[in-house]
């Protein structure tokens, strides 16, 4: 991701080296730090692109399952770079806007789904390609909720000791 | 038989007790109608031995059960309640006959307005959420609160607040102590 950087490293650092002109792949925070300070240049990478996410919420909206993602932090990704090396991305707040699009399709499914499946009274759900920043957003409701419904579910049965629930 | 049997409506939870000395005694007539406690009822109760009956609050008898399956989104179950799931699952206690459809309304009762109350706490449509949470029961409101936080830690991640450091409520009341004996 960094790019040109004339700073030299310390005895320590393990990476690099670093060559002016030479993009060089960096731990993304390394990346973030070293744009902070003005050293380098940031390339996104490939599929922060609109054709490219265009492509991707397109596909979204399409289908009913969920689209593997080109990056499983495809959102913290978008937030970082964005936020700290808008000006080395082109298009930027196209971008932010694709990927704020996607992300809000992928979250109405997951509730679509969640809908879906306490109606049906599943016992199991499998959700592919969910990144893990949807799940936390909310998988605590979901947690909760089927809880709950598990709970009741159990009233149904007639046996005695299923009825003393705490709530 | 020399049994008796009281019928007893359940439905507000105040104690019936006055006593001296905490002790209580208090003889019934047969046939006496009397509102108890719930956690006393479920005491009482015997399937075998029959000391009381337990008469259904309104809202789980089949005139209502009714309103539930039409649908279930309009009615308050914050004032019919507020507690309609737990205190509904605990009279499923009492042998009543019509234990079955209780306990399947109040399920379907549940998933049929679990997806409004998801699809609020996730601010999906922006709009006002005050008027449904005034309506949701005890349990809901506690799902909504959980749904609530998760899009508000997502929304303060976003605007960059989750990165801020700020100190632990635990640290905070640590140094207010007073220490005797700091370098031992």
């Amino acid at each position: 991701i960094s790019r040109q950087v004339l700073w030299c490293p310390s005895p320590h650092c393990y990476l690099g080296p670093f060559n002016p002109g030479l993009p060089v792949e960096v731990p993304v925070w390394l990346a973030i730090n070293l744009k902070q300070r003005q050293k380098c240049r940031l390339i996104p990478p490939e599929w922060m692109d609109v054709e490219k996410l265009e492509e991707i919420r397109d596909q979204e909206r399409k289908e009913d399952t969920f689209t593997p993602m080109p990056s499983p932090y495809y959102m913290e990704l978008t937030k970082l770079l964005l936020n700290y090396a808008s000006d080395n991305i082109p298009k930027a707040d196209e971008i932010r806007t694709l990927v704020k699009e996607t992300w809000d399709t992928r979250l109405a499914k997951l509730r679509l789904s969640a809908d879906s499946f306490v109606r049906q009274q599943e016992a199991h759900a499998k959700l592919d390609n969910l990144t893990l920043m949807e799940i936390n957003t909310t998988g605590t409701f979901l947690t909760q909720a089927l809880d709950h419904m598990y709970k009741l579910r159990t009233n149904l049965q007639p046996s005695e000791s299923a009825h003393s629930q705490d709530f | 038989e020399g049994h008796s049997i009281h019928s007893l409506p359940l439905g507000l939870l105040y104690s019936y007790f006055h006593g001296k000395d905490n002790f209580c005694s208090f003889s019934f007539m047969q046939g006496s109608k009397l509102e108890i406690p719930l956690w006393l009822a479920k005491g009482l109760h015997d399937s075998k031995r029959r000391i009381i009956s337990v008469e259904l609050p309104k809202i789980y008898r089949e005139a209502w059960r009714t309103v539930f399956s039409a649908d279930a989104n309009v009615v308050d179950l914050h004032k019919m309640g507020p507690y309609y799931y737990g205190f509904g699952s605990q009279l499923l206690n009492f042998d009543n006959p019509e234990n079955p459809e209780i306990a399947q309304t109040i399920l379907q009762t549940f998933i049929s307005r679990f997806r409004r109350i998801m699809d609020s706490s996730q601010n999906a449509y922006n709009e006002d959420t005050s008027a449904l949470v005034a309506r949701l029961d005890e349990l809901e409101r506690a799902l909504f609160r959980a749904g609530q936080k998760g899009l508000n830690d997502f929304q303060c991640w976003e605007k960059g607040q989750a990165s801020q450091i700020t100190a632990s409520s635990l640290v905070q009341n640590y140094g207010k102590r007073k220490f005797t004996d700091v370098d031992g």
